[in-house]
């Protein structure tokens, strides 16, 4: 059979479409099919890499305001490690804890396409021993401000409650 | 311990029974962590490198832990050294690779270990026999809610447990089992039951780590979710579709005894054959012949094979451990003569043991 296009090599690809419910076949070659139907070619699959997964269902297109986009980034900066939503983008990975909180209203639309939900509903975390410290030495300056400004009934309080975190600490200690 | 004990055996823990040892080799279940005020290790200093570090010892080493810890850095091992616990599934590649900054603690019967300054700082990994899901998990748990007692995790209300990469983020937990799905793969179901598997949230993997795709027919299953389902949800969804998935490959195997028992027996036996006399063997022909001889024991149409001798050349058939029995640095080449060695060694071995007292009692 002849391309019914060019009608001059063989035909070899069939195209099949359906117009007003009737099918209709057409007859080209390889080299009129690929024009017409220039997508019909496979296209291999290539690996995608997670990052750039992210960045493209989040990532904003380049000619929708790139500009004062590029503004809103680097002003929205990690103040701890410097990373930008950008770079978050780009890479998929976070710089350090503090930016969850730096580009907290940001994420939870990037957060559900990943996963489940965006709220935690797992085991909670267990306060460290470093953390208790911390806590007593906050309450032992209020306590201090307390008596300096003598209001002896708080400090008593105060000092009640240092007795109560210690005495979880000293058995923390021992039950760990 | 020094570091030649955890790189001369397989792990005992891949050595023993558990559940339905027969389909799902091992469980493995890890906890991503950070610490409180340090940035990630993509973006940290070598200064807070070392902090993390020392903070992890003084919290894992200290002695009324009773934790039984031996810790080494990754600076301080050589190459095949490194090489050689990743093999082991005791490191990830990542942390063998990151080695100015990594360490790891392993404890003596290699079932726990935590990796220092991987992709985050703290990666809590707990390696059990056969399909224990939640015990394990608990194992893990222990540990996690021990440490945290001794250090300040980075923690958000809203999101969980901080990580580096927001795939971690939440319970910071992935749990996989290790499948050895030969029928399933044989009768090519399992293309279809990974696309079902990743539409219920679960990744799909080869056990050679990435690009190994189904090499001896043995395949990861584990979560992709960690945030916004509790650790139970997320593991008892995992157990639900392992389970379906085991019964589907008894299914298989069954199907297979019945309508081809003549071609199975063959093929399993063949594989026997060829890794008792086979001078010259890849590891990926190794792996196909170590799957099949799997099966032909599982099956019970071959005698005289303990499993955990094949556990046990699975791992060793890698290219680092090769190296170790041969005692030096090989090429692809001469690698392929010493796996046909090794392997040939092991199989023999279990003849002599189990050949006489005519039951699999041959233990490592």
């Amino acid at each position: 059979m002849i391309c019914e296009h060019c009608k001059q090599r063989h035909a070899s690809v069939t195209v099949t479409t359906v117009q007003n419910g009737q099918t209709v076949e057409k007859h080209y070659c390889d080299h009129c099919a690929s024009k017409f139907h220039p997508f019909q070619t496979e296209i291999q699959e290539e690996p995608v890499a997670l990052h750039q997964l992210i960045s493209n269902w989040f990532g904003v297109p380049m000619w929708k305001n790139a500009q004062t986009e590029e503004k809103k980034t680097t002003q929205n900066a990690c103040p701890s490690c410097g990373f930008t939503y950008r770079q978050f983008l780009k890479q998929g990975k976070f710089g350090c804890a503090e930016c969850y909180s730096t580009f907290r209203e940001q994420l939870p639309p990037v957060l559900s396409r990943l996963q489940a939900g965006t709220k935690h509903t797992g085991k909670s975390v267990a306060v460290s021993v470093e953390q208790l410290k911390q806590k007593i030495e906050e309450i032992r300056q209020q306590m201090q401000y307390a008596i300096e400004e003598e209001r002896f009934e708080d400090a008593a309080k105060m000092r009640d409650e240092i007795k109560s975190i210690q005495h979880k600490l000293d058995a923390g200690g021992v039950d760990v | 311990m020094n570091i030649e004990h955890f790189l001369k055996q397989a792990p005992k823990c891949m050595m023993g029974n558990g559940e339905d040892s027969d389909i799902v080799m091992t469980t493995r279940i890890r906890l991503a962590r950070n610490m409180a005020n340090t940035r990630f290790p993509l973006s940290f200093s070598q200064q807070e490198a070392n902090e993390v570090q020392e903070k992890l010892m003084k919290a894992l080493l200290m002695p009324q832990e009773q934790l039984n810890f031996s810790y080494f850095r990754m600076a301080d091992l050589s190459p095949l050294e490194r090489q050689l616990l990743v093999e082991k599934h005791l490191i990830s590649p990542y942390l063998a690779k990151h080695k100015e900054v990594a360490a790891v603690f392993l404890s003596g019967d290699e079932s726990t270990s935590v990796m220092v300054n991987e992709e985050d700082h703290v990666r809590i990994q707990v390696l059990s026999a056969g399909l224990q899901l939640m015990e394990t998990y608990e194992r893990a748990s222990e540990l996690d809610d021990r440490l945290g007692k001794q250090v300040s995790y980075a923690y958000d209300e809203q999101f969980g447990y901080l990580t580096s990469c927001p795939t971690n983020v939440g319970t910071g937990l992935r749990a996989s089992i290790m499948m050895h799905l030969p029928a399933l793969t044989m009768s090519k179901q399992m293309n279809v039951l990974i696309q079902m598997m990743t539409r219920l949230g679960m990744v799909v993997r080869g056990i050679y780590g990435e690009g190994s795709e189904n090499l001896g027919n043995i395949y990861q299953i584990s979560n992709q979710v960690t945030l916004g389902k509790s650790e139970r949800e997320i593991l008892d969804e995992l157990q639900k579709v392992v389970e379906q998935i085991i019964e589907k490959e008894r299914n298989a195997r069954k199907k297979l005894l019945e309508r081809a028992h003549v071609t199975l027996d063959d093929r399993v036996n063949r594989a026997l054959g060829t890794l008792r006399y086979a001078r010259v063997l890849t590891s990926e022909e190794a792996a196909t012949c170590l799957s099949n001889v799997r099966l032909g024991v599982d099956l019970k149409l071959i005698q005289g094979i303990s499993p955990s001798s094949l556990n046990e050349c699975v791992m060793f058939i890698q290219p680092g451990f090769v190296q170790q029995y041969a005692g030096t640095v090989l090429d692809a080449v001469d690698r392929d003569i010493y796996r046909a060695k090794y392997v040939q060694e092991k199989l023999g071995e279990d003849r002599l043991t189990t050949g006489e007292k005519g039951e699999e009692t041959y233990d490592v």
